[in-house]
């Protein structure tokens, strides 16, 4: 009976995750939050927040629930403890929502919403770093590529901590230090959460993802470390360093321009990694995943161009919507979408066939999609990511509510996909369910029971 | 005491695209107390090194010419491993174990295929026989996998970390 490496809720973190993404682009498509209100407004921060815990955090956190243990080989700590987590962060998210709501004005009530969110959410993230840093603490060989998904928990802590304390200022806290970080930490709220808890976190597994699937030689360089103590410094930087800045009164701007440096200094070796493993690979020929992964990267490299032209030319804040914008769809969005490709088709396979695998021919993974049907959704979703990014620098509301539009079907069509994915739909039906195999369900895995 | 070997070319069979290690054990079986095997192959066959290690042979080898490789398998004296009976389910304790009835480079398969391929090897084996596949990495969802079934394992990485050798015990009915 093979199983015993299946995250059981991964499915159900994916499946909603996929659900608060869609939303994400409807309420975009639809003109709720930045460019047509303003950026600190409650649409927008609705519209921030339902990508940033909603889709990226709950896809992070359902990938890191199977991919961790496989990382330190070593079992995750609690199947158990998964599924409270996802309904803490579902449920806390709701909350959070609408709080905005109560904040925009929108909604009037005296329900203490921002409380409630700030609770939850503490222990949906809790709940996830206690069973992840439980898995970690068990295992006896740390790799290189874990350190970045340690450092993106700890941002994840600070993301989180930072959050909490607005909430508690919004929600009414009188404290001085409250009331200052509420009005000048947003930033740092924002590069905690993107940069380090996201980005830092995904660096780390596409590392061994993008080597495991296109079979490059594990990373042992100098240049790993380099851009793991250089984006570990800048987040401190960042962070930590913008906290102490903030609470002092001090120059922000020097704190930030500082990191800034720091995490270009970190992205060249990551950079020199990633091509290193397109390079070295024994697979001649490159998945559709790892090619997708290879436009979520371009992206993050056009993204830090992106960042350094505008802070040059001074107009990093006036654009920081479609900094954002850009690092959450070009990339993490891009990124997550090209993995969710292959980890679906990966995790069904071994849920269906692995309990017969070895003793009949079973379906190759690879037949569980149809990359040439999948291939045009993705494109339509970068097309229209790359046309909705130019539209936010050049502020034109409509345009850039079309290009959404354009992202909404790509999405919608990949969904399609992962749905087929998981329905064995692909297969030809005499070869889909060989005795002893049985249909997955749609959200959960089931681990198969031992004989 | 000089060594005398028996010649074995493998290349025909790596040419036609064939699996050489049963020929090669093959001939190890037949050799006499103190004979050697000249080893000809257009690889330089790294897998064999800690088989026919594990059965008292030292190695030698050489290039000679269009990537092809002459090994000089060498007795120690050192006493040939016997069957003995499985151990527990661990990954400790290979000393004993019989030399591997299948041995296969898995290296460029992608992944779930190589553990697939490993399962099947091991289902296709007798209890208490030893299975052999050589992998491109430490494979992470294998191991766990292995160690639920029961069956007892040891692996280490070669070619300077580039490979894994893993060796499977069936565990006993």
């Amino acid at each position: 009976m093979i199983g015993a490496t299946l995250s059981r809720w991964t499915m159900s973190f994916f499946s909603v995750a996929l659900v608060a993404l869609i939303v994400a682009l409807v309420l975009m498509a639809a003109g709720t939050g930045y460019p047509s209100e303003g950026i600190a407004d409650a649409g927008s921060l609705i519209v921030v927040h339902v990508t940033a815990i909603g889709w990226l955090s709950l896809l992070m956190c359902g990938a890191l629930l199977q991919f961790l243990p496989v990382l330190v080989a070593h079992t995750l700590y609690s199947d158990a403890l998964a599924w409270p987590a996802l309904l803490a962060l579902v449920v806390g998210l709701v909350a959070l929502v609408l709080a905005f709501l109560q904040f925009g004005g929108i909604l009037q009530t005296q329900v203490p919403y921002f409380a409630a969110a700030a609770v939850l959410l503490i222990a949906g993230f809790g709940l996830i770093l206690w069973n992840l840093g439980a898995t970690l603490l068990a295992a006896e060989d740390v790799p290189l590529p874990v350190w970045f998904v340690i450092a993106g928990l700890v941002a994840a802590v600070f993301t989180v901590g930072l959050g909490a304390v607005f909430a508690t200022a919004l929600g009414g806290g009188q404290a001085a230090w409250l009331v200052t970080l509420t009005a000048a930490g947003i930033p740092l709220h924002a590069i905690a959460g993107l940069g380090g808890w996201l980005t830092f976190t995904a660096m780390g597994v596409s590392y061994r993802l993008l080597a495991m699937f296109m079979l490059s030689p594990e990373l042992k360089r100098q240049s790993t470390r380099i851009a793991l103590v250089l984006g570990a410094a800048a987040l401190a930087v960042a962070v930590v360093g913008g906290i102490v800045v903030v609470l002092a009164n001090g120059n922000l701007m020097l704190a930030l321009t500082a990191a800034l440096v720091l995490a270009v200094g970190a992205l060249v070796p990551y950079g020199m990694d990633v091509v290193f493993l397109y390079r070295k690979r024994r697979r001649p020929v490159i998945e559709l995943n790892s090619r997708m992964a290879g436009v979520a990267l371009a992206n993050l490299a056009a993204l830090a161009v992106l960042v350094v032209v505008l802070a040059v030319f001074g107009q990093l804040g006036n654009q920081a919507g479609a900094v954002v914008f850009f690092a959450a769809f070009g990339w993490l969005t891009g990124l997550g979408l090209s993995q969710l490709f292959k980890i679906v088709a990966f995790m069904t396979w071994l849920e269906t066939y692995g309990p017969v695998m070895g003793r009949m021919p079973t379906p190759r993974v690879q037949d569980l999609v149809v990359e040439k049907r999948a291939l045009k959704w993705f494109w339509t979703y970068h097309a229209g990511t790359w046309a909705a990014t130019l539209a936010l620098l050049f502020g034109l509301a409509i345009p850039f509510r079309i290009c959404v539009v354009v992202m909404l079907a790509g999405t919608l069509g990949l969904v399609a996909q992962f749905l087929r994915t998981r329905r064995l739909l692909d297969i030809d039906a005499a070869k889909r369910l060989p005795e002893g195999t049985r249909q997955p369900q749609l959200f959960v895995s089931n681990a198969a029971k031992p004989a | 005491m000089t060594t005398t070997y028996v010649d074995l070319d493998v290349r025909p069979i790596l040419i036609a695209g064939g699996e050489p290690f049963g020929d090669i054990m093959a001939a190890v079986e037949k050799l006499e107390p103190g004979q050697g095997l000249r080893l000809i192959a257009s690889f330089k066959p790294v897998p064999l090194f800690s088989v026919l290690g594990k059965r008292g042979f030292d190695h030698s080898e050489r290039d000679i010419g269009d990537g092809d490789w002459e090994v000089l398998f060498t007795p120690t004296g050192a006493a040939a491993a016997a069957p003995a009976p499985a151990p527990a389910a661990t990954a400790t304790g290979t000393g004993d174990w019989p030399a591997p009835v299948v041995s296969n480079d898995y290296r460029d398969l992608p992944p779930p295929e190589p553990m697939q391929k490993v399962i099947a090897d091991i289902e296709a084996a007798a209890p208490g026989d030893v299975v052999s596949a050589l992998l491109c990495r430490k494979p992470p969802i294998l191991i766990p996998e292995l160690e639920a079934l029961g069956h007892a394992w040891h692996g280490d990485f070669e070619d300077g970390g580039e490979s894994y050798r893993i060796f499977i015990r069936k565990k006993a009915d």
